[in-house]
Order: C-alpha cells, then structure tokens, then sequence
C-alpha cells in the first residue's frame, strides 16, 4: 500500500462499500428492531464522499449542536462508525428505545447517553459482522463514545483519523424510521488509510 | 463596534487567515482537537489566526497551514510581511481538547492536547510568548478575534462566551 491515496483509491472503496452496505445496513435495522421489539427501518444507504471542510455544513455549520455517537474498529481492517443527530432527534430515538419507560420530559443524563451508546454498539456490530461476512475480515468495535457538542468540533475525530492522509471522506446516510415517528440519523462509516489499503487483495473477488 | 455589522472571516479548518482591517474579525468555528494560533500585534494592529488540525507536518508535500508546527511558522512569517514585528506578538491559543473520552480511547490518541504541545514548543523557539491558553478539557469551542483591540471571544456549549484580552 502506499502512503498516499488518490482519489481513484476512493472512487473504488466507495463502489466496494456501496455493494455491501445496502446489506449491512439491512442487517442493522433488523437487529434494531428486535431491539425495541418493533418494526424500524432505515432508508437504502446514500454513500458521499465530501470534502473534510465542507462537511459540518451537512449538519448546519460547525457552530450547530448535535449528539454524536462514536465508536471506533479495528482487527483486519481499521475504521471509524459514527450516527450523528440532532438534539431532537436524539431525544425522540431515546423515546423509542425505551417506549413506556420515559414518562415527562426526556434529557440527556447518564441512563439516556447510555442507551445511544446501545445504539451504537447494536448498529455499528450488525454493521460491522455484515462487512465481516463478505470479506472474511475480524472487526472489533470500541465500547461508544456519546458527545452533544458543537459538529466541528465531533467532526475533528474524523478530520484527525484522515487528515494526514485525504481531505476527502466517505458519509454513508441513512435514516431511521419507526411507525409515524421519525429520526433522522446521519449514520457514518470512516474507513482510515489502512483499510483502503486492504481493500486491493479483495477486487476480484468483488468484480471491482 | 462596527464589527458587529461586517461578516467575520472564517478561519476554516486547515487554514491561516491575517487582517489589517480594524473592522475585521476573524474566526475558527467549533474546534475540538483541532488548535486555534490567535496572534496580535497591538501597534501595527495586524491580527491572525491559524486553525490546525494535526500537530507536526513532518515534512509532508502538503498545504503547511494544516500542521501546528508549519502553521505556525507561517502564520508569524505572513503577519511579518504584513508590518507586524515579533517581538510585539501576543499570542492566544485556544481548543486541542480531547473529544472522545471514556473506557477504550487511549490517552496515547490525544490528538489535542499534542496540538497545544506542539504549538507552546514552537512558539517559545520562535521567542513568542502565549498570553492566553483556553486549551485541553473535552469541549468544543469557537474562537472570535476582534482585530480593533486583539480581544478573544471563546464559545463553548454550556457555558456562553468568554472575553480574553490578548493584550
């Protein structure tokens, strides 16, 4: 692998990641749903690949204050998951995971903070064995991290984890969903430098 | 101050920005690890600001503005050719905190609090003192410089904004 990537390098992660995140992300809202014991799903994954700069504008500016979950992975390959809300949303995905537990008004204390922390770790797993399953790689997530802070600020994670390498990353959306209810979660894969890397090995196989 | 009704110049990540202009102000939004150089000459009244993301530039093919150490640098030879003198500098630095803390986020990935390392080691080579440090801890902040008097503006969620005279 070389120490520099071009965008070619990414143009190809990006048509790898397109082909198994559709079934990642499936996988996800299934287990999900189990989760809460009701249907949730997740609009079909929309990849990008933005500019490091211009990517707070996607949440409202780096000033706008948004909820973070984050969690890290590594074994054969080494990325980053993220699912950024908006505080609202953070709170109505709160009242959808506990259901009749939260009565009045919902923060964002310890116990709340604690279940995004589940979503993560759920979403990023499912996620995670489902890429695992088509590669053949180990994945092992991080234990969550979970920010409500201002989106540069979140967003220097990803800027740190690349920034040596690329001004450019891959956002992978998705939104969840249950019954007229409706969060929207930014749901976000990072791949770093190394797991581009491994990626050449898997090309035929993969048609790339 | 007629700063409020003038539009203040971002400072975007990886970047360097220098006025001359009293009306001006400049500023780095929502920094986390990444360090705001917030630098002041009170005669010439030549402000700048540096928004780095990663501590050393280690001689990479890229722009020098990204890295504290390149950054900083520039930013002192930039305000130079723009009429201020060094030895006039005060200097501020705000952000490097450590956004993501709990069990499995190793200290060793302290990205922030190397970027205020890096830029405290630079600068004292450089024989610029730091007037002001709002560094470290585990928010984010945003960073104004008013370029009329070289006063600091830091925002952080929770806890409303605070003014800091660089000199």
């Amino acid at each position: 692998m070389t120490s520099e990537m071009g965008p070619l390098d990414l143009a190809e992660f990006a048509q790898f990641l397109d082909q198994v995140a559709v079934t990642a992300i499936k996988d996800a809202a299934e287990g999900l749903s189990a989760f809460v014991g009701e249907p949730i799903s997740i609009t079909p994954p929309r990849l990008q690949l933005l500019s490091l700069s211009s990517l707070p504008e996607a949440l409202g500016g780096p000033e706008a204050v948004v909820v973070g979950i984050y969690l890290g992975f590594s074994g054969d390959s080494v990325g980053h998951v993220m699912l950024l809300l908006n505080h609202e949303d953070a709170i109505e995905l709160i009242r959808l995971l506990m259901a009749d537990m939260v009565d009045g008004p919902v923060g964002l204390g310890p116990v709340e903070r604690s279940a995004l922390g589940e979503v993560g770790n759920l979403v990023a797993s499912l996620f995670l064995n489902s890429v695992a399953a088509v590669t053949g790689w180990s994945l092992r997530p991080t234990p969550p991290a979970v920010m409500k802070d201002m989106v540069g600020a979140i967003l220097d994670i990803v800027a740190v984890s690349m920034g040596y390498v690329s001004d450019y990353v891959l956002v992978l959306e998705t939104t969840f969903q249950r019954r007229e209810r409706h969060v929207d979660a930014l749901f976000w894969v990072i791949p770093d430098a190394t797991a581009l890397g491994d990626l050449s090995p898997l090309r035929p196989e993969l048609g790339l | 101050m007629n700063a409020d009704i003038r539009l203040p110049l971002t400072v975007g990540l990886g970047e360097a920005k220098i006025s001359l202009d009293a009306e001006d102000t400049l500023v780095a939004l929502g920094l986390g690890s990444c360090v705001a150089v917030c630098a002041y000459d009170p005669v010439a009244r030549v402000g700048g600001m540096l928004h780095a993301v990663l501590p050393e530039h280690n001689g990479r093919d890229d722009r020098p503005t990204k890295y504290v150490d390149s950054g900083v640098r520039h930013l002192i030879a930039e305000m130079e050719s723009k009429g201020a003198a060094r030895r006039r500098l005060a200097v501020g630095l705000v952000g490097g905190a450590q956004m993501l803390v709990g069990p499995g986020f190793a200290k060793a990935l302290n990205i922030g609090e190397r970027n205020w390392t890096i830029a405290k080691a630079v600068l004292a080579q450089e024989g610029l003192r730091v007037a002001i440090e709002d560094v470290g801890g585990s928010v984010g902040r945003t960073v104004r410089m008013r370029i009329a008097d070289g006063h600091l503006f830091v925002r952080s969620v929770g806890s409303g904004e605070i003014e800091l005279p660089l000199v």
